[in-house]
């Protein structure tokens, strides 16, 4: 099925560049473009085609800007969804943005790749939308609405991971059957560096799913707007502090990687501290930094460590569907089971390997006992 | 979800009994609203009982001890198991609910 995306800039070049950037998807029918250069044009284009699936859409144009056209939006089509092109770190506008209901945003120079991800996430989100309100057509059960939640909750996982010389990513999630709301990101930043997020969202259902993709999205603003973990956490503590979340709040652990120092610096706000798993197999707990959930105090700061990663180390985020994977007999896995697993036996050999032992460890360790919680894992093998 | 309330005074004393989760986290919502009445200062939760909490019960927990200090009332948490008070002190949970050994201690902090 094609997906129509309605590009929106006053910058000539860019129809031509997306059109050959874009070329081999347009040729297999996945994408078609309509371009428009300014607001007010997008706002007929809306009119005219009501197959458009979403608007990728600059920031500053004239006659009607791409803040004004966010507004104008939901009068037109209110089932749309709208990706925004703005300046690197330009945290202003993308909070504006946000607040008026854009779904996510790109930063330029454009990086295609990214783009691509960012557009198929999109789309994927506004079938489910679609899916969602079908749904509710029909007669919606609890069910139901744990299963769009669960579908959101994949639609913003990232599938495919940053990867360099010396460095490689990998994030997997095994969801529970009807509640749990983790969800992580890998986020590429300046001068090559990686942020890496974990996090776990209380609640559950649609609500919660919401307030993760929110959450999800100030992280990555605040993560390209601030470079410091501590600093990153605390803004989006403070933006979340200024909607109503209903008592809804997040942990977090958010890093910087640095792939030529090796550096790995990071903040916790309430969440599990990292593990590494050296080359040996031997381990280290990572110290906690003692920040509170995100979303529970407003103006807290969040303070941050580092730890330099040897080559052969790999740093293992999780979240305590992990810790607290019960067995049959009420026992919790905790992080020390983690830990025994891997030795002489059961080396850490890459990201994925390692990722897919943690969850196999979980697995075999919960056995016939019900699965309570999300399990996630995120890894980062250096060297 | 099993829950024990009886009444020291204007404080409540809540015992939940077994798993806190998104499966019953609505359920312990309802039962601590119903057992805090009009004019109640203080709440204790005797978590003795508990033998797990995921976020979806922490939320609950926040979202009561908002409602009470909004209120100019105090709560207080007693009798945690090791595991339990882990995922306070990991969430930063424990910097702003206070926790107490024993359910003494506690009736004796918010009543003081």
């Amino acid at each position: 099925m094609t997906h129509k995306i309605l590009v929106v800039d006053d910058e000539p070049d860019l129809e031509p560049l997306m059109l050959q950037r874009m070329r081999r998807a347009i040729r297999q029918g996945v994408y078609e473009f309509v371009f428009a250069r300014n607001g007010i044009e997008a706002l007929q284009k809306l009119d005219e085609q009501d197959d458009i699936d979403m608007v990728l859409s600059d920031i500053n144009m004239p006659e009607m800007d791409g803040l004004t056209l966010l507004e104008q939006i939901p009068s037109v089509n209110p089932d749309i969804r709208a990706v925004i092109i703005s300046a690197y770190g330009d945290m202003q506008n993308i909070r504006t943005a946000m607040n008026r209901g854009a779904f996510d945003f790109v930063t330029k120079p454009l990086d295609f790749d990214d783009l691509r991800i960012t557009v198929d996430r999109t789309l994927q989100h506004v079938e489910e939308w679609r899916e969602a309100l079908k749904s509710r057509d029909r007669l919606v059960t609890l069910q139901n609405e744990l299963d769009v939640a669960s579908k959101m909750q994949q639609s913003i996982l990232p599938t495919a991971f940053p990867s360099g010389s010396n460095y490689r990513v990998f994030g997997t999630m095994e969801p529970a059957r009807n509640v749990g709301g983790d969800f992580y990101d890998v986020i590429r930043l300046q001068d090559d560096q990686i942020g890496l997020a974990i996090a776990d969202v209380s609640g559950k259902g649609v609500p919660a799913a919401l307030f993760m993709m929110s959450s999800r999205t100030l992280l990555k603003g605040a993560a390209i707007s601030f470079q410091e973990p501590g600093a990153v956490l605390a803004e989006v503590n403070n933006l979340i502090q200024e909607d109503d979340t209903a008592g809804m709040f997040v942990t977090m652990l958010y890093a910087t990687f640095s792939p030529s120092t090796g550096v790995f610096a990071y903040a916790s706000g309430g969440h599990d501290p990292p593990l590494v798993v050296h080359a040996d197999g031997s381990s280290t707990l990572l110290p906690l930094t003692g920040g509170i959930a995100v979303g529970v105090v407003p103006g807290i700061e969040y303070r941050q460590e580092s730890y330099t990663l040897a080559p052969g180390d790999t740093v293992i985020l999780y979240t305590d569907g992990v810790t607290e994977a019960t067995n049959i007999d009420d026992e919790l896995l905790g992080i020390e089971g983690v830990r025994e697993h891997f030795g002489p036996g059961h080396l850490s050999s890459d990201a994925e390997t390692t990722g897919m032992e943690v969850m196999r460890v979980v697995r075999e360790f919960t056995g016939d006992a019900p699965q309570h919680d999300d399990v996630t894992c995120l890894t980062l093998r250096q060297g | 979800m099993e829950i024990n309330a009886e009444r020291d005074g204007a404080t409540v004393v809540a015992r939940p009994t077994g798993r806190l989760d998104g499966s019953n986290a609505g359920e312990f919502q309802e039962a601590l609203e119903g057992a805090i009445e009009d004019g109640d200062r203080a709440l204790v939760l005797d978590f003795e009982q508990i033998s797990y909490i995921s976020s979806a019960g922490l939320r609950v927990i926040l979202l009561t001890a908002r409602s009470l200090q909004g209120n100019g009332g105090a709560m207080a948490l007693c009798s945690l198991d090791a595991p339990i008070r882990e995922v306070f002190a990991i969430s930063g949970f424990d910097t702003i609910i206070p926790i107490h050994g024993t359910r003494d201690e506690a009736l004796a902090a918010v009543s003081g």
